[in-house]
């Protein structure tokens, strides 16, 4: 049989597709003309980069130049210079470091958190953080201001805190919630991160801390917390309860379900957490700049020290964005197919 | 192994789910919650299987009581209406997975989970994962999972009604056999009342909470012990009329009619399975009426039938030819009528 020939206007055959699953003409090019602009607006700059690394202080300050071969003669000053006579690889191991364990360290703390705040009901007495708050104040007037030694002072606060426990905060009804505390660690987000920089600051310059690996991870861990409870919270929410309950009779402890069921089943949207928490920790920049110095430098601080008092070294900082952006190139394209894979199909019915 | 509610109330905050349930199920039978939804007999079945704790009243396994037990001390298994079956483990992993967390060592584990599965037909999918079975297999990977361990008792919720009807009817001769080799103490909910005739040893019927009536089969059927049961039970359900019984004589707007009871009572109702009924000429039978519609169902015709207030069905031959608007009577054996009474509708014997 001979396919009917098409009898529609001009206009039909422009904005209408010819079949179901096929693009009109005029979408259809619009559709790529809009994707290979929004190609170039994010690639172009990846491209400058890589070919800024090849040049040499003249052909910068001269430029601009393209195409490298055609417009200029590429070198491999910039990176013999960062590579070999800059201590280049130790804010790079640095960073490696400072990035993974506290990632790792965040995902597992934040996703135990976030599937406690699904599964399990929690009813804190209002009266009781309230207690806890006042009490914390007053540890801290005692110390700075009245001189009291800080273990006595803590002492004596635990032993009021047990006391209010058992006496007066069972008469309050008011209590905190699930939602309270998720809110409260969302919260936690809220305040834009300089507030806290001299605090933090100044914390491990008293804990004698400052410029080590440990003072980042142990910050960088506790500010990305909340993100993973907010993202992983979900996932966990999605896991069928009968799994759980089913694993529970066949006889596994509360953790064991959480290692052998729950986990594995939200291991896409965990790798996917990962990545971001990954991502924020290795590009942190504003705590790296106050908490580390010589010892404990990482990438980002190093990138914006070429910005020297001889104006900004771009054939440095090229090279150096070049190998700070390259493992995270690898890492993102390796996670990608876990992203994108649907682990809950045929777990129930289907 | 025995197990038995004594006397277990429910709330959840004010609303009262399950009001004094107290079963005795003797070791080895099957017993069967049947209840519409919002009965309480999934409730009952997760105070048992620990999976929510009871308000008052306790829950006893063996001669242990469990009341505060959690569930992986209780030595039970089981299946759920979802099957949950763990989508990231083969359906090895998936049988295996209760020796696993208890420990048993390995080589033993190959060989009873093997077995398992050969009882169940599943030995040649055993590397599948879950999601590439059919929902038959899946519910044999479930049903593999819950036996591999042979537990004090089997707990099922609704393990069937995910099964289009004719591998449901299949699985239910499955899980009769099995149940009767093992000879593991069952407890199984359903609202499918053909499931709980065919599988109970004993039925349990249960209503907002409250048990109706806990005999065999028959006897729920045969001797409904009231209203609910008598019209819960049976398919067609029960016809009803409502009348005045006077020594033993039910009399209604259409007809009058003597019943096996010598009783009196105002206000009572009578009660006739459509199987019991049969279409006589017009003023023959107990009660006049006409016909309202027929429906042949292919083994017989299904005749209602209109009698003053109420529409009584009577299961005819698969010959059966009336027109509608016929009239006709209906006639029925004296001791085919059950009697109902009083306020709870119990029934008069």
């Amino acid at each position: 049989m001979t396919p009917a020939p098409d009898t529609r206007t001009l206009m039909r055959r422009l904005f209408e597709p010819k079949r179901l699953d096929a693009m009109a003409p005029v979408p259809k090019i619009a559709t790529y003309a809009v994707l290979a602009l929004w190609t170039l607006v994010v690639l172009f700059p990846l491209y400058w980069v890589v070919v800024t690394s090849f040049k040499i202080e003249v052909q910068v300050d001269s430029g601009p130049y393209y195409l490298p071969f055609v417009d200029f003669r590429p070198t491999l000053d910039a990176w013999t210079f960062m590579l070999l006579h800059n201590n280049t690889l130790g804010p790079y191991v640095n960073s490696i470091v400072v990035a993974l364990t506290s990632t790792v360290l965040a995902v597992l703390i934040g996703s135990l958190a976030a599937y406690a705040l699904v599964r399990i009901r929690f009813k804190v007495k209002l009266a009781a953080v309230l207690t806890f708050i006042v009490l914390t104040f007053a540890v801290i007037g005692a110390v700075v201001h009245f001189a009291v030694p800080w273990p006595i002072a803590v002492a004596v606060a635990i032993a009021l805190f047990l006391l209010a426990l058992a006496t007066f905060v069972r008469s309050f009804k008011a209590a905190v919630g699930n939602n309270d505390i998720e809110f409260w660690m969302i919260s936690n987000r809220i305040m834009p991160p300089i507030v806290a920089v001299l605090p933090i600051y100044v914390m491990f310059q008293q804990l004698r801390l400052l410029d080590t690996q440990f003072a980042l991870i142990s910050t960088y861990t506790a500010v990305n917390l909340p993100i993973v409870v907010w993202l992983t919270r979900d996932f966990f929410a999605g896991i069928p309860i009968d799994l759980e309950e089913s694993a529970e009779i066949d006889g596994a402890s509360k953790f064991r379900v959480f290692f052998t069921i729950a986990l594995p089943l939200v291991r896409s949207g965990l790798a996917a957490t990962f990545l971001l928490v990954l991502i924020l920790s290795w590009n942190e920049y504003l705590l790296a700049l106050f908490l580390s110095n010589a010892n404990a430098q990482t990438m980002p601080v190093l990138v914006s020290a070429q910005n020297t008092t001889r104006g900004p070294q771009w054939w440095y900082m090229s090279v150096l964005i070049v190998v700070m952006i390259a493992p995270v190139i690898v890492i993102a394209t390796f996670l990608q197919k876990h992203i994108a894979r649907g682990l809950l199909v045929g777990a129930v019915k289907g | 192994m025995r197990v038995r509610l004594e006397n277990v109330h429910k709330s959840f905050g004010p609303v009262e789910v399950v009001k004094g349930l107290s079963l005795d199920v003797e070791d080895g039978e099957f017993l069967v919650l049947l209840g519409a939804s919002g009965s309480g007999k999934t409730t009952a079945l997760r105070m048992l299987a620990g999976l929510e704790s009871v308000t008052s009243g306790r829950v006893l396994i063996g001669e242990r009581d469990v009341t505060d037990v959690l569930p992986k001390y209780r030595d039970i298994a089981m299946v759920f209406q979802s099957y949950a079956l763990y989508p990231h483990k083969t359906v090895f992993a998936n049988i295996a997975y209760p020796l696993t967390v208890r420990k048993q060592p390995r080589a033993e584990i190959d060989v009873t989970v093997r077995d398992v599965a050969r009882q169940v037909q599943l030995d040649q999918l055993l590397d599948r994962y879950p999601r590439q079975l059919s929902g038959g297999q899946r519910q044999r990977v479930a049903l593999a999972r819950a036996i591999v361990r042979r537990p004090a008792a089997f707990l099922m919720d609704e393990p069937l009604s995910n099964l289009d009807a004719k591998l449901r009817g299949y699985m239910r001769a499955e899980l009769k056999h099995m149940q009767s080799q093992l000879g593991t103490t069952t407890i199984y909910v359903t609202h499918d009342q053909v499931e709980a005739m065919t599988l109970a040893h004993r039925v349990a019927l249960l209503e907002k909470g409250v048990l109706q009536q806990l005999d065999t089969p028959a006897n729920i059927y045969n001797a409904p012990a009231n209203l609910f049961v008598a019209g819960f039970i049976g398919a067609p359900p029960m016809n009803m009329l409502e009348g005045d019984l006077s020594d033993g004589r039910f009399s209604t707007a259409v007809g009058s009619f003597g019943t096996a009871s010598r009783a009196s009572a105002k206000e009572a109702v009578a009660g006739i399975r459509p199987e019991d009924c049969r279409v006589t000429a017009p003023g023959e039978g107990r009660i006049a009426g006409e016909v309202y519609a027929t429906e042949l169902m292919g083994d017989h015709v299904l005749v209602t039938c209109r009698c003053g207030d109420a529409t009584v069905a009577v299961k005819a031959d698969k010959a059966f030819v009336q027109g509608i608007g016929t009239p006709v009577g209906v006639g029925f054996d004296e001791g085919a009528v059950h009697l109902f009474g009083g306020e709870n509708g119990d029934r008069i014997r």
